[in-house]
């Protein structure tokens, strides 16, 4: 059971804005991720592969089989969507055996199976109940719950969590994921969260303007961003423009940094790119002599709880770090592996 | 929300639509009501002798009961179809569509007899394909062809109250419908009618009740060939044996059929934010 795009296109009738050229492959029991600024077109993708738009161009495919022509009654997908779309007029046990009252199977054996299944989401003693008795979070497992029931080829969950606490958002994450796993099913998740992107899915996707511009597993997505935009749009960043000055030195505005050049020409533009956990606080004096030293103020200095993001004003510019020390910073230290050059922002 | 306002304004405020109520509403009302119970109640035994008022009652009940549920079928189709339109078209839609609702029963009678009577323009038109024109030309004239005319204004009021339930309808519901392998036909009846069965109810009610009181169309189109209370109600104050007791008690039924109906509907109208 794969889901795959192949080379699908889509534009909303006239106008320009869409998706273009997209490329993807879920596997059996894999999650993946997309995630994007609004606009950018990642609930677009979910929606053609439910059915609920047709592709301009390229195909669809579940299980190796082109599904572009078929309606979305016809694709055995459990979609489950950010306000739940639960029926109100239904009990809880209802909407969970709906799509099996659809596919005939009879009300004794679709109860049952209703009934187990609210079990695996936690909710197995409100069968009776009707949905606006619920929370966010219980309705959002019985979505969960309603998606998963008729054995679907993919689960597509559009935006599941961001209608939730930040407290429950973490619980619901794990019990997707527990939940997700425990079905074994190709999974495509749409967020624009991606702290909640990088915590579950095994790949994810980054879009920009209706394309892809990464795709790779959380890890390499975070360490080795394609470009400065997915590197402010995951996680924290320090992004400065630079040009290679030498076989292993870059100059920045903060200052010339020592870092691996990859055999750049000298004078090359670059985007230089540091995450602030890299960044190592000097709380004494500051060898000036040492390139990779810089001496500054704290200019802000926000306390998380776990760690401190302090932004330091240095001779042409700030450094943004986050340490767990609590005394006052005098200066940084830039490692020359924690330096990652990108291509040049235009 | 709302500031404290004193009684007396409050009170002042309400006179002028108290007037207008006493004098339009309780004053004739009350007039019937003395008036049905004038020679001591005998007015209701006559009535209830009369197989021309059983008549009117029993034509009333059917054109109460047609012309509403064929008016509510297809301002339901209508009215599934704006939801989907553009705001701008939607709205245009809807002046257009209203527009019914300001004519007078008259003169929608005199449009269909223009249309579809003896000498109608459909009618010659159709004529010349072969059909016969009496045929055709009697439809309009006929308790159908009535209930047809009805629905002109009725339909207008059935999309108008609809409208809003279905297009303030999550729709992520008929997505999530679709998705668990409901067929667009199955998605609408049995996720979307339920809920929005109110405002049919409510609908219904209401256009049954303007059917059961109207007056002019049918006397415009059917004289008094075909039989309904309000034009029963007519004879027995126009005609030569004008009896106005009976009459009195023949718009008390009336009033009654159509306040029954009204407050079903209104009991069953959808929660109103308030």
């Amino acid at each position: 059971m794969t889901l795959r795009y192949d080379q699908v296109s889509y534009s909303y009738p006239g106008t320009s804005t869409g998706v273009f050229d997209i490329a993807l492959e879920i596997g059996r029991g894999e999650l993946l991720a997309i995630i994007g600024a609004s606009g950018s077109g990642k609930s677009t993708i979910l929606k053609l592969l439910a059915g609920f738009l047709k592709p301009d161009t390229g195909r669809i495919l579940i299980d190796g089989k082109d599904v572009g022509a078929s309606l979305p009654e016809a694709r055995r997908l459990g979609v489950v969507f950010q306000n739940y779309a639960l029926f109100p007029h239904m009990r809880l046990w209802e909407n969970i055996a709906y799509p099996l009252k659809v596919r005939g199977i009879a009300k004794q054996e679709r109860r049952a199976r209703a009934i187990e299944m609210l079990g695996r989401v936690g909710m197995g003693k409100r069968a009776e109940d009707y949905p606006a008795e619920l929370s966010g979070g219980q309705q959002q497992r019985v979505a969960l719950a309603r998606a998963l029931v008729f054995e679907p080829q993919g689960l597509l969950l559009d935006e599941p969590l961001s209608a939730l606490d930040a407290g429950l958002r973490l619980e619901m994450r794990d019990e997707i994921l527990r939940v997700q796993r425990q079905a074994g099913i190709a999974t495509l998740l749409v967020t624009h969260d991606q702290e909640e992107a990088l915590s579950i899915a095994d790949k994810v996707v980054m879009m920009r303007d209706g394309r892809i511009v990464q795709i790779g597993t959380p890890r390499e997505l975070y360490e080795t961003p394609a470009d400065a935009s997915v590197a402010a749009f995951v996680g924290q960043s320090n992004l400065w423009p630079g040009s290679i000055s030498g076989d292993g030195m870059v100059t920045t505005p903060v200052g010339a940094l020592a870092c691996d050049t990859q055999g750049k020409s000298i004078g090359a533009k670059v985007t230089v790119f540091v995450r602030p956990e890299r960044v190592e606080p000097i709380t004494g004096p500051v060898d000036a002599s040492n390139p990779c030293c810089f001496a500054g103020s704290m200019s802000a200095d926000r306390y998380l709880g776990p760690v401190r993001r302090i932004d330091m004003a240095v001779a042409g510019g700030a450094i943004r770090l986050e340490t767990h020390l609590r005394g006052p910073i005098t200066g940084v230290t830039i490692p020359h592996d924690a330096i990652r050059l990108l291509p040049p922002t235009s | 929300m709302s500031a404290r306002v004193p009684t007396s304004m409050l009170a002042a405020f309400a006179v002028p639509g108290s007037v207008v109520l006493g004098l339009f509403f309780l004053i004739p009302v009350c007039a019937v009501l003395v008036g049905a119970f004038a020679d001591s109640g005998s007015a209701f035994g006559r009535l209830a002798g009369d197989p021309v008022f059983w008549n009117g009652l029993r034509g009333t009940m059917v054109l109460g009961t047609v012309a509403p549920l064929f008016s509510l079928v297809v301002g339901f189709c209508v009215a599934l179809a704006l939801a989907r339109f553009a705001p701008g078209l939607r709205t245009a839609a809807l002046i257009a569509i209203s527009l019914p609702l300001t004519f007078s029963g008259l003169i929608v009678a005199y449009g269909f007899i223009l249309l579809l009577g003896r000498a109608g323009f459909v009618t010659l038109l159709l004529a010349k394909l072969g059909f016969d024109p009496a045929v055709i030309g009697g439809f309009i004239f006929s308790p159908v062809g009535l209930g047809l005319a009805y629905s002109y204004y009725l339909v207008p009021r059935v999309v108008l109250i609809v409208l809003p339930a279905i297009s303030n309808f999550d729709r992520n519901q008929m997505l999530a419908s679709r998705s668990l392998g409901a067929g667009s036909f199955r998605t609408l009846t049995e996720v979307m009618l339920p809920q929005i069965l109110p405002s049919l109810i409510a609908a219904y009610c209401l256009t049954a009740a303007v059917a059961v009181g109207a007056y002019g169309t049918a006397l415009a189109l059917a004289g008094t060939q075909v039989n309904i209370l309000p034009l029963v109600l007519y004879s027995k104050i126009s005609e030569t044996g004008t009896d106005l007791p009976a009459a009195s008690a023949a718009s008390i039924v009336l009033v009654a059929i159509c306040a029954v109906v009204v407050s079903i509907g209104e009991a069953m109208r959808p929660q109103r934010k308030s």
